[in-house]
């Protein structure tokens, strides 16, 4: 007995979508959105002594941004897959976070947890993206070829940066180097930020891949791994002993775990509704 | 030494089986053409990343966790730190199951959704009935790494000496061995699933031609195919060759770092002759190098020799 | 603070990233098809076995340096542990092919072997672009190994004896300068590659010329982050 993919149900789905999202038009949301969640994200990196689930929401709105700036390039075929673009930029993150804790002093006011000097790694590694970009694009040099790599790549290399340096100010609590070192480079937690960040920018277009993906089915798996992170990383706060006292990682634990189950839900059932059926058995069309 | 070259055996035998059930990298890319051809297919289309880099996702978030619950449980066992490693272990690997599950659907509901057009559907009783047999076999494969990365990052305590230990923490072991288990098993097993059990109905014995991308074997033996059937076919020739590969490696990696040991005479006490350790080791190591690449020329010698050239159309 | 030692950290860092763009030039790789039998080289993307092979030369490499300071012990022993690694993989999979799949080591780009002489064409199964690993990828996969290996122990020397990074740092940051040179030298061979001999590798300068670029500037990143952090 076959589900038939009524035309209602689809409609329903797309004009909720939309509402969720501000009211934009599609061209121009790309870069608003960039803007947007860029600002919010720049400015939660530079106040070290909030809460955890604000600098939970500014980790999503991050991962988020590094998430469409993938997909916008891998939309021209890159060849060779859409994971290396997405560790490219968590290894830019991680470069760009180095830059931005070395120059930590100036400017900063330890007393009040404000370190606004972390956005100069946030800029280096842009430009280090854009350059990269330029000689990957360039007809002399490596001749990519795709539009916008450019701009994408400096991108990727801001987004990398705020978000790894958003996940060590939630581990940590501040952003001193001796501390960073301590409590997240030698306890292993390093790994884990590199590898579910490279995850969060790839995997929702990785997963999402064919011709008929769509940008808002996109956003929800991205939104829905940022929960992850927040749920393992308040676990990770909650037993090293960080942050504000013991709610605090255990808030993050929870933010994360509705993040995370609200957006799953909504992907699957976007999942099941958009496609072609969704059957609860049944035989394939032979050909000759 | 010798138990870890035996987890890392069936570390690696498991990776390969589960990467044929839940269908993952390289020969995902014939199961997600074949809707393109329009042969439409009961398979679990799992398209996370490539598999090093999902692997190293799942034993770095098992050995995260359970480095987590070692810290909270070690200081109530000061005597026996194996205690806390019998509970922490399983638990860690429980929680990467789960989250490995829930990328796995996402995956393939993603995927199937964004082949509207070629009219493939989500048939659920494939969905529901793979997602157990792919974290049962993760499970498998990420218990054994992460054990190999706890006695690694702990082979000095174990054995009361803690100058032996490795520097490196135990989630960052475990993302190291997680991405070289990945991508031994995306470079060997993968051919096994790929060039014989996807095209199971073209001729044995010729590498597959452009022409039949796509067309995969959709029938089984009995009814339509999906994973099950494959993993039982895989796990009898793809699967221990990918263990044997991984097993391989990691034994010849610490024999050769013991021998240097030995050689320099570093070993019974740790003070002395550094050097001459690290020279004994490169130097059994390029014998290694050396006697691999001599048996490739013979293999291929061989191999040639027995098949002779390319017969038929 | 000692400008020499800054200026032999930069360099270090280049020399690294450098000989991580070359050894991922050399490595086979044959992509997706070449799991499908249809590309020689090993199945899988260049992205993901070379860094396989920097993180297992990386591992031996940590192991080395905790019992020695030498720049050219622990580099080698990365390289070794990296050479290794490559080896035992293509010849299992060389392995695999032979009795799973029944198809031989023959290369499709050249029509004849350049190390052994042996011929190619008349054995190579029309429509296909080679598969298995024959003699001549073999030992380009072996010295991009090495290259790969040795680029990548030589970073993480570097970070931890001339910046006194913790070896946890120090590991991910090699890792993560790593990374961007080897993804850039992915995007110049665009998918798949068999190793020296094949026509794609006379574009190796220009990735050169890029990889140049990025080291430097992480380079001197990685300086600036010495001084801040009072390792110099």
């Amino acid at each position: 007995m076959t589900v038939t993919p009524a035309a209602v149900e689809e409609e329903e789905e797309e004009a909720v979508a939309p509402k969720k999202r501000l009211s934009f038009k599609y061209p121009f949301e790309e870069t608003e959105m960039a803007i947007i969640l860029g600002v919010i994200a720049a400015i939660v990196v530079i106040f070290t002594g909030l809460p955890a689930v604000i600098k939970g929401i500014g980790l999503v709105c991050a991962i988020l941004w590094g998430n469409d700036s993938v997909r916008k390039t891998s939309k021209y075929g890159l060849g060779t897959g859409v994971p290396s673009i997405g560790v490219l930029g968590t290894g830019y993150g991680f470069i760009g976070a180095l830059m931005g804790l070395a120059v930590i002093e100036y400017g900063a006011i330890p007393r009040l947890g404000i370190y606004p000097a972390a956005l100069i790694g946030a800029i280096v590694m842009g430009v280090i993206g854009l350059v990269s970009g330029y000689f990957g694009n360039d007809e002399k040099y490596i001749a990519m070829k795709i539009p916008h790599l450019i701009r994408a790549m400096g991108e990727l290399g801001i987004a990398g940066t705020l978000a790894v340096l958003l996940q060590f100010s939630i581990i940590t609590g501040t952003l001193e180097f001796g501390e960073v070192v301590t409590w997240v480079f030698e306890t292993g937690v390093a790994a884990f930020i590199f590898i579910f960040t490279a995850m969060g920018m790839f995997h929702p277009y990785n997963a999402c891949l064919g011709p008929d993906e769509q940008r808002e089915r996109t956003r929800m798996v991205s939104i829905e791994i940022s929960g992850l992170i927040c749920i393992i990383l308040g676990a990770a706060m909650f037993v090293l002993g960080r942050g504000l006292g013991a709610w605090d990682g255990i808030s993050l634990i929870i933010f994360g775990l509705i993040v995370w189950a609200y957006f799953y839900v909504k992907f699957i059932r976007a999942c099941m509704n958009e496609c072609y059926a969704t059957v609860g058995t049944g035989m394939i069309t032979t050909l000759d | 030494m010798l138990v870890i070259a035996f987890l890392a055996f069936i570390a690696c035998t498991f990776e390969d089986i589960e990467s044929d059930i839940g269908s993952q990298s390289n020969p995902n890319s014939q199961v997600q053409l074949a809707a393109q051809v329009g042969q439409v297919h009961r398979f679990f289309n799992k398209a996370i990343s490539g598999e090093p880099l999902s692997n190293a996702m799942y034993c770095a978030v098992a050995g995260t966790i359970a480095w987590m619950f070692l810290l909270k449980l070690e200081p109530l066992v000061p005597d026996a730190p194996w205690k806390a490693a019998v509970v922490a272990i399983p638990l860690g690997v429980a929680g990467a199951a789960l989250i490995h599950m829930i990328f796995a659907t996402t995956a393939h509901c993603g995927r199937t959704a964004a082949q509207k057009r070629f009219s493939q559907p989500i048939y659920l009783d494939v969905f529901y009935g793979h997602l157990l047999p792919i974290a049962t076999h993760g499970f498998m494969t990420t218990f054994c790494i992460t054990s190999i990365a706890y006695i690694q990052s702990n082979v000095g305590t174990l054995s009361g000496n803690p100058a032996l230990n490795h520097p490196f923490a135990l989630p960052l072991l475990g993302f190291i061995w997680g991405i070289t288990v990945g991508s031994i098993g995306s470079s060997t097993g993968d051919v096994h699933y790929g060039t014989e059990r996807e095209f199971q109905d073209r001729p044995f014995g010729e590498g597959k031609r452009v022409v039949y991308h796509g067309k995969i074997t959709r029938y089984a033996e009995c009814g339509i195919r999906t994973q099950k059937d494959i993993a039982s076919f895989c796990a009898k020739f793809g699967g221990p060759c990918t263990g044997m590969t991984f097993g391989l490696i990691i034994l010849f990696e610490n024999w050769r770092t013991l021998v240097g040991m030995m050689l320099g005479g570093f070993l019974p006490n740790l003070t002395m002759g550094g050097d001459m350790a690290a020279i004994g080791g490169i130097v059994v190591g390029l014998l290694i190098v050396a006697a691999f690449v001599v048996g490739n020329v013979i293999f291929v010698r061989w191999v040639r020799a027995k098949c002779g050239p390319f017969v038929g159309v | 603070m000692d400008p020499i030692i800054a200026i032999f950290i930069v360099v270090y860092v280049v020399i690294g990233g450098l000989l991580a763009s070359l050894g991922a030039h050399l490595l086979p790789v044959g992509g997706a098809p070449a799991a499908m039998g249809t590309a020689t080289g090993i199945a899988t993307g260049t992205v993901q076995i070379m860094l396989g092979a920097a993180l297992t030369g990386l591992f031996t490499a940590a192991n080395v340096a905790t019992f020695t300071d030498s720049l050219w012990l622990v580099a080698l022993s990365g390289a070794v542990g990296a050479t290794i690694m490559i080896c035992v993989v293509m010849f299992m999979a060389n392995i695999l092919y032979a009795f799973g799949c029944g198809v031989l080591p023959i290369s499709g780009r050249v029509d004849v072997d350049p190390v052994t002489k042996e011929s190619q064409k008349e054995y190579k199964t029309p429509q296909t672009d080679g598969h298995g690993v024959p003699n001549v990828v073999f030992v380009s996969g072996t010295m991009g190994g090495f290259f790969g290996g040795f680029g990548g122990a030589l970073m993480y020397w570097t970070l931890l004896n001339y910046s006194k990074f913790t070896p946890g740092t120090a590991a991910i940051a090699a890792l993560s300068i790593f990374v961007a040179n080897a993804i850039l030298a992915a995007y110049n061979i665009r998918g798949t590659i068999e190793g020296f001999h094949d026509p794609k590798f006379k574009r190796l300068p220009k990735a050169l010329i890029a990889s140049l670029a990025v080291s430097l500037l992480a380079g001197i990143v990685v300086v600036l982050a010495t001084i801040g952090l009072g390792g110099l």
